[in-house]
């Protein structure tokens, strides 16, 4: 399989990530978005019209949109990470979207200067991280989607006890969102979600996202 | 640093923001904190800031009985001192390096802390902790709010964060944790849609 | 209105990258509180101007864009290693950060956070000891260091495996450091990293890192992205300083002897008078 792949950029580190937690190799080819514009070439206009990455090439699948790489990583490999009984799993990637054109655009502007306005993508991040944020801690006291009722706590966004690609999806914005000026300060259950996160096994990070220090026997 | 009354307890944090190996990351009247949790149970609230080069304990990581920076991997051990420095791995570390220590208290589900406190913590009725709010208004402001419009059923504490925000804790005494986080979500609307 | 730092207000600072310029967009920046724009036409022309219009002092040299907001004192940063036919000079791209000019300054001459921050590119446990070195004061103005070594496990694109490094730093201007590392392959001579730092707000700052580098194989692209690597783990550091401010005052932050070259930077910083971006030794430390 062959990613092309930006180090820096969020939805390439989401199925980097992936692939490091499914154990599986990938064969990255890194473009020079920043400064270098690599993915608008001719020969990557070819690829992908819409000259976004990542782009991953398992055989004769070409795959542009990084969500849809990431369930097809999920459902080839391990479909504990893709809960289609949920409903809540759409929802959730919907919601990683919305964080990439806020958070992600915020952190892309104040960092390497792309265009767009860095306020009114804050304005819109907060407003998301606020809801994600709520949602997490009812997860985390025991509070599922639909009911109420005394349950053993939830560590990741989709009830159940094994985390999923809109985990990962939504981390690759949140993470690094005081990159571009948000932040986790007040919001402890994402903070502690990162965490959960960060200690998966297979973890691999972004610069700017610290992975676990070494040595600490975890 | 406003509207920090010495001698008083704040609540900064609930319990169940303090997990194992974990760095949990508030504010106090202007005082950027950072608590942790060691082995043994024991809270621990330092100002977030290491020493070294000011880089703030909240983006290291708890490892055991030890804090790390992440910048240069300083560990601090539950005492707030310093005990190991990487770059010089031989060096007794000298006592003066050390975290900037604050008071604890645990009561309520609630950590607790403050400039030189007096006495307890005050004491809350039983319930269910609160899932805290934050507000972008002054305590002053919050606390003024709640006079005129109580919220019933729920016993609120504030933690200033700074003179434009702060953090509404308590509990919820029916255990009716949706209905509370309501009531505060649209206490925070009035409050922050109004001039 | 106060006056701002003479020192930078009469020197030249980097506002762009040229290769980052597009004809169909203005690119809006600023320096010390001044905000700015930089055009460049269709004929490759590029033009700084103020928001009022007037054009500050402006020059490019090594394919950024230099500005003079007062009168010049001297000349814009030389590099005579520029002129060298065998080594290319590779903008890596402009890199926006929250942190104080004199704080991402004094970052790139840390020595001792390169087997943490940059675990396995620029260092490792348990390598991470830092071995004495010495450090000088520039005849010029500035500091220098020499004999750092350091183990890296990568230390370029190039490397195929670990080995010590000799580094030298130096520091010419506040805001402008370079770093000469012993080359993987011509053990005899140095690639050089720039790094020169645009001054947006007290508290906010440009990097524009420029790669000196000789020759190996290794793409322009792949030295970027390695360098961008470098800086992006570097930003979140910066970012949670606290003061946002350089303190100068000695004892405000605890120096360790791997520090030295840190110490000696910002004793210069106090020694030539800088103001901005730092938190003078007589001054109240005011609120981070």
């Amino acid at each position: 399989m062959i990613l092309y792949d930006a180090h820096h950029l969020a939805p390439c580190y989401a199925v980097r990530l992936l692939a490091g937690c499914l154990g599986v190799t990938l064969e990255l080819e890194p473009l020079d978005v920043y400064p270098g514009h690599a993915n608008q070439t001719e020969a990557f206009l070819a690829l992908n019209p819409l000259g976004t990455l990542p782009v991953l090439v398992d055989g004769p699948c070409i795959i542009t949109d990084w969500l849809e790489a990431l369930a097809h990583l999920a459902l080839t490999h391990d479909r504990a990470w893709f809960p289609a009984e949920h409903a809540a799993l759409i929802g959730w990637l919907g919601m990683a979207r919305d964080l990439g054109a806020s958070a992600g655009a915020a952190r892309l502007i104040d960092t390497f200067g792309a265009p767009g306005d860095a306020a009114a993508a804050r304005a819109q991040a907060n407003a998301l991280l606020d809801e994600v944020e709520r949602r997490l801690w009812f997860s985390e006291r025991g509070f599922s989607e639909r009911g109420f009722g005394e349950r053993i706590g939830q560590d990741w966004l989709i009830e159940g006890p094994h985390p999923s690609i809109a985990d990962l999806a939504c981390f690759v914005f949140i993470a690094p969102c005081e990159d571009g000026g948000l932040s986790l300060r007040d919001r402890p259950a994402l903070r502690r979600w990162c965490d959960r996160v960060r200690f998966l096994p297979g973890f691999v990070s972004m610069s700017g996202v610290f992975p676990p220090m070494a040595n600490t026997g975890r | 640093m406003s509207g920090l009354q010495p001698g008083v307890w704040y609540a900064i944090a609930a319990e169940h923001d303090l997990p194992k190996d974990h760095v949990y990351r508030t504010m106090l009247g202007g005082h950027e904190l950072a608590a942790w949790r060691s082995t043994d149970g024991a809270v621990h609230v330092w100002e977030d800031r290491c020493p070294h080069r000011g880089v703030r304990f909240s983006l290291g990581e708890v490892v055991g009985d030890e804090l790390r920076c992440q910048y240069h991997a300083w560990r601090f051990g539950k005492t707030g001192a310093c005990t190991f420095i990487p770059a010089q791995p031989d060096l007794k570390v000298p006592r003066t390096i050390h975290a900037a220590v604050w008071p604890v208290a645990l009561s309520a589900g609630l950590v607790w802390s403050g400039i030189e406190p007096t006495g307890a913590p005050p004491e809350l009725p039983p319930g269910a902790v609160l899932r805290a709010i934050p507000i972008a208004r002054a305590a002053a402001s919050v606390a003024h709010a709640l006079v005129k419009e109580p919220l019933s059923g729920l016993a609120l504490v504030l933690q200033p964060l700074d003179e434009t925000a702060t953090i509404v804790r308590g509990i919820a005494l029916d255990d009716d944790l949706v209905r509370a986080d309501h009531a505060l979500l649209a206490l925070r609307r009035r409050l922050e849609q109004a001039a | 209105m106060t006056p701002v730092d003479p020192i930078l207000w009469n020197d030249w600072h980097p506002v762009a990258a040229r290769c980052m310029l597009d004809p169909a967009r203005a690119h809006e920046t600023m320096l010390l509180g001044v905000p700015l724009v930089v055009t460049i036409n269709a004929d490759g022309t590029i033009a700084v101007q103020r928001v009022d219009h007037a054009a500050p002092h402006q020059d490019e040299r090594y394919g950024l864009v230099w500005v003079c907001l007062g009168t010049p004192t001297r000349e814009i940063l030389p590099i005579p290693e520029a002129d060298e036919p065998d080594r290319p000079i590779v903008v890596v791209g402009s890199v926006g950060v929250r942190a104080s000019g004199p704080r991402v300054i004094e970052n790139f001459l840390d020595l001792g956070h390169l087997g943490y921050v940059h675990a396995r590119y620029l260092g490792d446990d348990p390598h991470t000891r830092v071995l004495p070195y010495t450090v000088e004061p520039l005849p010029e103005g500035g500091i220098i260091a020499t004999q750092c070594k350091m183990f890296q496990p990568q230390a370029s694109p190039a490397a195929t495996e670990g080995f010590m490094v000799d580094y030298i730093y130096k520091v010419e201007r506040p805001l402008a450091t370079c770093l000469y590392k012993a080359n993987p392959v011509q053990r005899d001579r140095f690639d050089i990293i720039f790094l020169i730092v645009q001054p947006v707000t007290e508290e906010t700052s440009i990097a524009h890192p420029l790669l000196l580098c000789l020759p190996d194989g290794t793409t322009p692209a792949a030295l970027r992205a390695f360098q961008q690597t470098i800086f992006m783990q570097d930003k979140p550091i910066l970012e949670n300083q606290v003061p946002k401010r350089l303190p100068l005052a000695d004892g405000a932050e605890l120096p360790i002897a791997a520090d030295k070259s840190s110490v000696a930077y910002r004793r210069w910083l106090s020694a030539i008078g800088l103001t901005w971006g730092v938190i003078r030794a007589d001054e109240k430390a005011r609120a981070a």
